[in-house]
């Protein structure tokens, strides 16, 4: 899954520790995430397109594998 | 408490646990060694509620419940392993004590693997039914 919150974070001028405190996570995890080696839950995912008052849709952009029928 | 402060007061006690552990061999007191694990223990957990950072959020818990699953399945199949062949060396009818001794001892850890398996299995049902079925 890929996402935008790199692009959103650079946006609001935020740092990855600034987002983490206010998300209640780890530095680690806003990092993991922005790399696309981590998918949040649905809640987390949820909490951060509500956080920069976007939609999840705009957040995170769902790819379908190759395997699985759409 | 900083992050930093509370892994440095894990260290110490760690260390602690240690030279009292190796104080507790040398002048025979298991219940030194015990009390101060128990202890240590609750120290460190009462510490870790008064973080004011975050240490722990769901990608750590999912990062901690891959490891449990794979440190139990590592386990299983080690211990199973380890008592079977304890177990068959000790259970020759020439074999000295010694390796009969290796033999009850093998028991003991098929029985501490089954154990395991019956915690796993009763905590399985239980998260189960936790999570909806």
């Amino acid at each position: 899954m890929k996402n935008r919150l790199k692009v959103l974070r650079a946006m609001h001028d935020l740092t990855q520790e600034h987002l983490a405190n206010d998300l209640g996570v780890t530095r680690q995890t806003i990092l993991a995430i922005e790399k696309g080696k981590y998918d949040p839950s649905l809640e987390l995912a949820f909490r951060i397109s509500r956080y920069f008052h976007t939609t999840i849709e705009e957040t995170f952009i769902y790819e379908v594998p190759d395997e699985i029928p759409p | 408490m900083k992050k930093a402060v509370f892994y440095f007061l894990t260290f110490a006690i760690i260390l602690l646990e240690f030279v009292l552990f190796g104080w507790a061999v040398r002048v025979r007191a298991p219940l030194l060694s015990v009390a101060s694990l128990v202890l240590g223990i609750a120290v460190i957990y009462i510490a870790r509620m008064y973080v004011d950072e975050v240490i722990e959020d769901e990608r750590t818990q999912k990062i901690q419940e891959r490891t449990a699953m794979t440190t139990l399945q590592v386990t299983w199949v080690a211990l199973l392993v380890f008592s079977v062949w304890m177990i068959i060396e000790g259970a020759g009818i020439r074999a000295p004590p010694e390796i009969r001794r290796l033999g009850i001892f093998g028991f003991g850890l098929l029985l501490t693997d089954i154990a395991m398996v019956v915690v796993f299995v009763l905590l399985s049902f239980y998260y189960r039914k936790q999570y909806g079925e």
